[in-house]
């Protein structure tokens, strides 16, 4: 394992936490605003995919223009979806039993629509651009994952504007911390929770649009995905997209490096521990379990806590 | 008792072998949504994960049938790893809160098909095959089955009214006033969880033995942890003959389904869940419930009125006892 070998572990690292980052923000936003666990998440991934899949299909759409045609696609579908079925939920401020089935029950209705629409077969987006890569020195970086970073950390800047800036950003931040005040100072629950909604959906469509630029995808697509948002959202807290972006970075070093891990060996320095990639839901597993354990409110409460007393 | 009675005259009919299969496979659901059933419905910790007590004690009544152990015995050693593993999953994943917890039993299920998957001395990815060298007699297993259907139908009413039972609702309800009132809900959930994943491991140890041949993509998936939790939701999370009732209905209609949509099947239940969350969330169960009660208000408003105020409420429905 050579330096540069590092230096592109650590890049694809980087890479990945981008992505993932714009992939865990939907549920993070709905997970913060309405207490709600969105397990359909793991649908309107699929559906992103497919939907930048049907795209670049019939119409010969770049999937990246298919990207941000997901933004409002899903956001109109995510209102719709809250509208049919999610403001019909009991209000409280910690997830309920009955949300977790709902979403449950949804994310399986989407999932048996994909696979009546689209089979069961693996599908992809391939393109010359799939396959094209830039060196630098040693090190080959995919274009593809240059280009879906970049949509994603813009996707996420745009969000941390809105989130800071607006007034519907701030009514989001004022029902995260407390929804019972919130609405004492006049934040509309009904009107904010269906735009979150709205919003997270739409995220999750357009990570989903990404993410069919780089990985092949079925209609049981986000199920990995899903474990790995919400150990985001638990490493990370809910109150700020840079707190997702950590958490997605910590879980992306992780994951790459587990590929790798340097042991030292008790005779000869330091010998190289491989797990395979098979493993890593492993990995997203024991990482969120000892993050519950030891620091409930994530990393970000952990700091806020320091803050104070210092 | 009725039905317990003519599950066990059946073979005087004569049924045919698929009929017998089909009551088999419904009996080994029935057992596991029973299981499940005390975990989520009673105490309220809906788990993703249940499908690793059910690969446990399927792969670990393999092995010792495979290893010359009587199977009744092998069906012990399956309830004894699951339970073992119980607690090796409860003991971290109980500190967690509701959807936390959830969400912590889907990796525990992915974490553990992915481990069997790569596990060689069980056969890895490729499966597991069971040798045993009696002749093999359907009807053993099924009665095998439907006994115990029988028995974890008593053990679950058993937990239901008894006191233990009334502590689990207790935390279900509200974990910290339950705390308040002398209950330990760590505690009190690592046993339940006990007996429900030894419950669900003898499921998979009837499977296994019926099969003599498993595998981690089967009895690990996480969709046979979607269907463990799907029967006693659908049938009445948190009754007694929920499980029951939702076990059959899925046993039943799953073959039919699979046949016709094999990958779509999961849809009609999709769409069940939602609307049983959405409207009548104590399942099929609580439907049958309400539709009684409707029809026995009608009944007794023809009859004549009585002043006397018990037999009013009475009528009326009165105060709700489970």
């Amino acid at each position: 394992m050579t330096a540069s070998d590092y230096l592109d572990l650590l890049i694809k690292a980087l890479l990945l936490a981008g992505i993932y980052a714009a992939m865990a923000v939907g549920m993070t936003v709905i997970y913060g605003v309405m207490k709600i666990v969105n397990l359909a998440h793991a649908g309107f991934l699929m559906l992103g995919a497919y939907f930048a899949f049907e795209l670049f299909q019939r119409f010969n759409i770049d999937p990246v223009l298919g990207a941000v045609l997901a933004l409002p696609a899903f956001f109109l579908f995510g209102m719709g979806v809250h509208w049919l079925l999610i403001r019909w939920l009991p209000k409280s401020d910690t997830p309920t039993l009955s949300s977790l089935l709902l979403m449950f029950g949804f994310w399986l209705v989407l999932q048996n629509v994909g696979y009546l629409i689209w089979g069961n077969e693996e599908s992809s987006i391939l393109m010359p651009r799939t396959f094209a890569a830039i060196h630098v020195g040693d090190i080959s970086v995919p274009k593809v994952s240059l280009i879906v970073f970049a949509a994603a950390v813009a996707s996420l800047i745009v969000l941390q504007i809105t989130f800071n800036r607006s007034w519907f950003g701030r009514s989001m931040r004022a029902l995260i911390q407390n929804p019972y005040a919130a609405q004492i100072v006049g934040v509309d629950d009904l009107k904010t929770s269906r735009l979150s909604f709205g919003l997270g959906t739409a995220f999750a469509g357009f990570a989903g649009a990404l993410l069919s630029m780089l990985y092949s995808f079925n209609p049981d697509f986000g199920r990995p995905f899903l474990l790995r948002s919400f150990v985001i959202i638990v490493l990370g807290g809910l109150e700020s997209v840079s707190g997702v972006a950590l958490g997605a970075l910590i879980l992306a070093l992780l994951e790459v490096f587990s590929i790798n891990i340097p042991i030292p060996w008790y005779w000869h320095g330091w010998r190289a521990f491989y797990l395979p990639a098979s493993y890593q839901p492993v990995i997203s597993f024991a990482l969120l379990v000892l993050v519950l354990l030891v620091m409930p409110r994530g990393l970000a409460g952990l700091l806020q806590r320091k803050r104070r007393v210092a | 008792m009725l039905l317990f009675g003519l599950l066990l005259l059946l073979p005087l009919t004569n049924p045919s072998a698929n009929t017998v299969r089909l009551l088999l496979t419904t009996a080994v659901w029935i057992i596991t949504s029973i299981g499940w059933n005390l975990l989520g419905g009673l105490t309220g910790q809906v788990s993703f994960g249940f499908a690793v007590f059910y690969g446990l004690g399927a792969y670990a009544t393999a092995l010792m049938i495979n290893a010359g152990r009587s199977p009744y015995f092998a069906f012990l050693g399956g309830i004894a790893v699951a339970v073992l593993a119980s607690f090796l999953v409860g003991l971290p994943t109980f500190r967690l809160r509701g959807p936390y917890f959830a969400i912590a039993t889907i990796g525990v299920g992915e974490a553990t098909r992915v481990i069997m998957n790569n596990l060689d001395i069980t056969g890895g990815a490729s499966g597991y095959r069971i040798v045993e060298h009696t002749p093999f007699r359907q009807l053993e297993h099924y009665y095998s089955a439907v006994i115990i259907a029988a028995i974890a139908l008593a053990i679950s009413a058993l937990v239901f009214h008894s006191k233990f039972g009334l502590a689990l609702r207790a935390i279900k309800q509200d974990q910290e006033a339950a705390a308040d009132l002398g209950v330990n809900p760590y505690l009190s959930k690592l046993w339940v969880h006990a007996i429900a994943a030894g419950l669900t491991g003898v499921a998979g140890g009837l499977y296994a033995r019926y099969h003599a041949f498993i595998y981690p993509g089967d009895v690990f998936a996480f969709q046979t942890s979607i269907y463990i939790l799907l029967m006693p939701v659908i049938g009445g999370i948190g009754t007694v003959w929920g499980p029951v009732l939702g076990g059959v209905i899925f046993g039943m209609v799953e073959e039919e389904l699979t046949v016709h949509f094999q990958n779509t099947h999961l849809l009609l239940y999709g769409l069940l869940l939602i609307l049983i969350i959405l409207f009548e969330p104590d399942g099929l169960v609580g439907l049958l419930r309400r539709l009684s009660k409707k029809l026995k208000s009608r009944r007794s408003r023809e009859d004549s009125g009585s002043n006397d105020p018990e037999q009013i409420l009475r009528r009326r429905g009165g105060v709700e006892g489970r």
